[in-house]
């Protein structure tokens, strides 16, 4: 599965659809890379329920 | 009346088989997640984090990385991936 | 041995009209004779002919002036004249005194097959090279331009609309096989084959003698140094950047002089053009799709132009980078611009260089290193660095040099990341740097150098 902010959204609808497959994906709020530490590990923290849900049936 | 016109498919017409993701396991235990950087930047402070927090459930993680965000992964870091892991977390855009 | 004797000819043509007697004559001798008219039924009135109203005949025939005439022999042709000449005549019938009293030459007539522009709609209809893309077949009154539009295949400038008649025209240009395949087109990794290439020219607006170059460009692009796919997807403003070098520039008449980076010029307008066209269409990358550019740049419509190499003291630029002496060939560098380098009042290379580095110093960030970059050497620049004797590579090791900052191990100048060339019109101080991706060499965009096929 993938994790990406909520900027790419469309790239993954486009790429999914071209290539005829739509990995699991979990948006995370844009951006990442200005952000202090303590905000990107919030937002981890934030995500880390849902990956775990969908790395799983 | 003009004939019909006829043009030319400029596209590359794609059609692409559809696949459908592995089915996911019923739980974790015992199955490595790969943690997957893909080199941009400050997602390896988001990936740390990640990886922290499966470790405090008792998850086992091992860590990969794609050496540029501009190209796909090598082969290489691919099929270790599929030879160490059971399931893949990676950390894409932006 | 079954002789069989085939005519076409027209009311249009004099030399037709005039041979009215000798039809009759064939007819009289009892010779086996079909006879094709391409505009009167009633034409000729010495013998019965049937119209070629659509022309498949005489395009099957490869008939090029009228009157043809053409024999075969158990259906295999033996021989043909065109045009009056009563010799030929006689010898390939057999038959003696053809015509007494008519002068013994007169020249025919061009044939309605071969009119302009009819060649091309007999082959789309007729013909045996077979494009293999989808027809896509418009409403009767859907006009063609919007059509374009309304399916997705234009830049957001009309198109030429791609019909078979054009796209056949165009793969004229070219020797190469249509369904050659150059490579896979990212982002959804489509193979890329010549034919698609040449639809995608068409559109742009490309004459059919462009598309070697066109070719020459995709080849770059679907390089895998070049990673098109990043440059793409890339939030960067950039878009590959098409440099031309060569006699073909020269053939194609592309503008190296005056507003060389702008407006005004077909073939540097539309071979660059086709590029973007070809990673739109054939590869599927859109704006608000894959292609995830903050800002982009104007030259993502189109960015080609060629280095004006008679103007230069300098090899070609494609010679620098391991093409052949005197070859044409395309050098696709992932880039936009153009920021200006303006220096009117120095006189020695030494100074100008300082006002070349100054610009680099402070390009997009301070900070910024290992960057690629085009320099375009503008011939009032070009002058002061001819006058004082330097090379393309003094210039380079001279920018390196002021450019070396204590502290920093990192070059601000990837190495192998500069690309001098020498453009522009002959007056004007103004020289341009085209800036390069954020991700440069291995780990992002190499600039790829390829040289023009047939």
């Amino acid at each position: 599965m993938g994790v990406a902010t909520t900027e790419f959204v469309e790239a993954w609808q486009a790429q999914s659809a071209a290539l005829g497959y739509e990995p699991p994906m979990i948006f995370v709020p844009h951006p990442i890379q200005d952000r202090t530490d303590a905000e990107i590990q919030a937002l981890a923290d934030a995500a880390v329920e849902e990956i775990v849900g969908r790395l799983t049936a | 009346m003009r004939n019909t016109p006829v043009l030319v498919d400029p596209t590359g017409e794609v059609e692409p088989a559809r696949r459908e993701p592995l089915a996911r396991p019923a739980s974790l235990d015992g199955r490595t997640v790969a943690l997957l950087d893909i080199s941009k930047a400050r997602g390896d402070i988001f990936l740390d984090r990640l990886h922290m927090r499966l470790d405090e459930r008792g998850i086992e993680v091992k860590r990969y990385m794609k050496p540029t965000f501009a190209r796909i992964a090598p082969v290489a870091v691919k099929q270790q991936i599929a030879s160490e892991a059971a399931l893949v977390v990676e950390g894409l855009a932006d | 041995m079954t002789k069989q004797f085939t005519l076409v000819v027209k009311r249009d043509c004099p030399t037709c009209t005039l041979l009215e007697p000798v039809y009759a004559e064939l007819a009289a001798s009892g010779l086996a004779l079909d006879v094709w008219t391409q505009d009167d039924p009633a034409f000729p009135e010495s013998v019965s002919g049937a119209l070629d109203e659509e022309l498949e005949r005489s395009f099957r025939l490869g008939v090029e002036i009228v009157p043809t005439l053409i024999r075969r022999e158990d259906g295999e042709e033996t021989g043909r004249t065109w045009g009056w000449d009563r010799a030929e005549w006689e010898r390939l019938t057999g038959l003696e005194g053809l015509g007494a009293g008519l002068p013994p030459f007169r020249p025919g007539c061009g044939a309605k097959n071969v009119e302009p522009g009819m060649p091309e709609a007999l082959a789309a209809r007729f013909g045996s090279a077979h494009l293999k893309s989808r027809r896509v077949p418009l409403a009767p009154l859907e006009d063609e331009v919007e059509a374009a539009y309304d399916r997705g295949w234009s830049d957001g400038l009309p198109v030429v609309p791609p019909t078979e008649a054009r796209v056949l025209a165009m793969l004229d240009g070219t020797t190469r096989d249509p369904g050659e395949v150059l490579g896979l087109a990212p982002p959804n990794l489509q193979p890329c084959t010549v034919e698609k290439v040449a639809v995608n020219a068409v559109m742009a607006g490309c004459k059919p003698e462009y598309l070697p170059v066109v070719l020459a460009a995709v080849e770059a692009a679907l390089d895998d140094a070049f990673c098109m796919h990043g440059v793409l997807a890339t939030t960067y403003y950039i878009g590959p950047i098409v440099i031309v070098n060569g006699p073909v520039r020269r053939a194609v008449g592309m503008n190296a002089k005056g507003n060389v980076l702008g407006q005004g010029n077909r073939a540097n307008a539309t071979v660059g053009r086709a590029l973007q066209l070809v990673v739109r269409n054939v590869g599927g990358g859109k704006p608000q799709g894959v292609d995830r550019a903050a800002l982009g740049n104007p030259g993502k419509y189109t960015f080609c132009f060629p280095e004006d190499e008679e103007g230069s003291a300098w090899p070609p630029l494609s010679e620098s980078r391991g093409a052949g002496k005197g070859a044409s060939a395309v050098t696709l560098f992932a880039g936009y611009g153009v920021m200006g380098v303006v220096d009117q009042d120095s006189r020695t290379p030494e100074a100008l260089v300082e006002t070349f580095a100054d610009v680099f110093r402070g390009l997009e960030n301070r900070n910024r290193r290992n960057i690629d970059a085009v320099v375009v050497v503008s011939p009032e620049h070009d002058r002061v660095f001819r006058d004082g004797g330097w090379s393309r590579e003094d210039l380079e090791a001279a920018l390196r040099t002021a450019l070396d900052e204590p502290g920093h191990e990192t070059p601000k100048l990837r190495e192998g990341g500069l690309l001098i060339v020498r453009a522009g019109g002959g007056a004007g101080m103004f020289s341009a740097i085209l800036p390069g991706w954020a991700a440069t060499g291995p780990v992002g965009s190499i600039p790829v150098t390829k040289e023009v096929g047939t």
